[in-house]
């Protein structure tokens, strides 16, 4: 308890906290201005189109496709980043906001927290493919059962 | 199309998430820290030592599993690196802690979508001792 009061702590933990924010403006920040930009061009639409595919099965639309690889690629704050974006901006729907939650918060950052215990001697290959595994079967068997399409237009 | 405006509306769009970011997990950042202090983690690790073996693990390595759960990834590998490990326990812990981890900095964050986050955590946490559960099943039968 009593390193709370050291300057040293309290030196490290602003330093964390700059650094915190800096990662995230330095990523969320140019991916934005890409997305505007492939906006603008029609190009988002047409590359959420040529990967509707992979989240057909869990009947999710094409505006799902960017949020999931921001999740999966750079992390869950970035993905969620974008989720709030696309609520705020209403082109995911609740069912859509729900699973692409459900399978980030398994599934984020996929390469580089398999390469940190990759490091120090896990096998790789077998968390990253049993963690793919368990998000997609999770993610469907939730849109698939609990909020199947029908259910919730009818709630909405 | 107008370079300038998208361009502006981009950086507009990337600020404001951002800071909202930032708002969000600065002050959980900060309680992670100071519970990081506390002695809270060696009573969870001692509470969760005996259910270790359920997972073919050492009773010592339910303070990575606790650290990782509520602090973050590198307190784990950290509290990992005190300990001498097999492949089989190090990629069990893995596939844990991959899929849970840093639960309030996480949870925070999620929330921000305006979604139900109890059930999240709740498949976070279960999930990963099933896929813990199951790793070490198919590891002692195969490999």
């Amino acid at each position: 308890m009593d390193m709370i009061t050291t300057w040293e702590f309290w030196q490290q933990t602003g330093w964390g906290l700059v650094k915190l924010v800096w990662q995230m403006a330095v990523i969320v920040i140019p991916l934005m201005v890409c997305m505007e930009i492939m906006k603008d061009l029609q190009v988002l639409d047409k590359v959420s189109g040529w990967f509707h595919w992979t989240v057909k099965p869990f009947a999710m639309s094409p505006a799902a496709v960017f949020p999931l690889l921001v999740g999966l690629v750079f992390g869950l704050a970035y993905g969620a980043g974008f989720i709030i974006q696309a609520a705020k901006e209403g082109t995911l729907g609740k069912r859509d906001l729900y699973l692409i939650s459900l399978f980030l918060v398994v599934n984020h950052s996929a390469i580089e927290d398999t390469l940190l215990f990759a490091v120090v001697g896990a096998n790789g290959w077998v968390v990253l493919i049993f963690r793919f595994v368990a998000s997609i079967l999770i993610t469907w068997a939730v849109g698939r059962f609990i909020m199947p399409v029908e259910k919730v237009h009818q709630e909405i | 199309m107008d370079w300038l405006a998208t361009t502006k509306r981009g950086l507009v769009k990337g600020f404001t998430t951002t800071w909202l970011l930032t708002k969000v997990m600065a002050p959980v950042y900060l309680a992670v820290v100071l519970l990081g202090q506390t002695p809270v983690m060696d009573w969870l690790a001692r509470l969760a030592q005996p259910v270790m073996g359920l997972l073919g693990l050492p009773g010592e390595t339910a303070t990575a599993l606790v650290v990782g759960n509520l602090l973050n990834l590198y307190a784990a590998i950290g509290a990992m690196g005190a300990l001498t490990l097999d492949t089989r326990e190090i990629t069990v812990l893995a596939m844990v802690l991959l899929i849970s981890h840093n639960l309030l900095v996480e949870t925070a964050v999620s929330k921000q979508t305006g979604i139900n986050v109890t059930s999240l955590v709740l498949v976070r946490v279960v999930g990963g001792l099933l896929a813990g559960l199951l790793l070490n099943w198919g590891w002692q039968l195969w490999i």
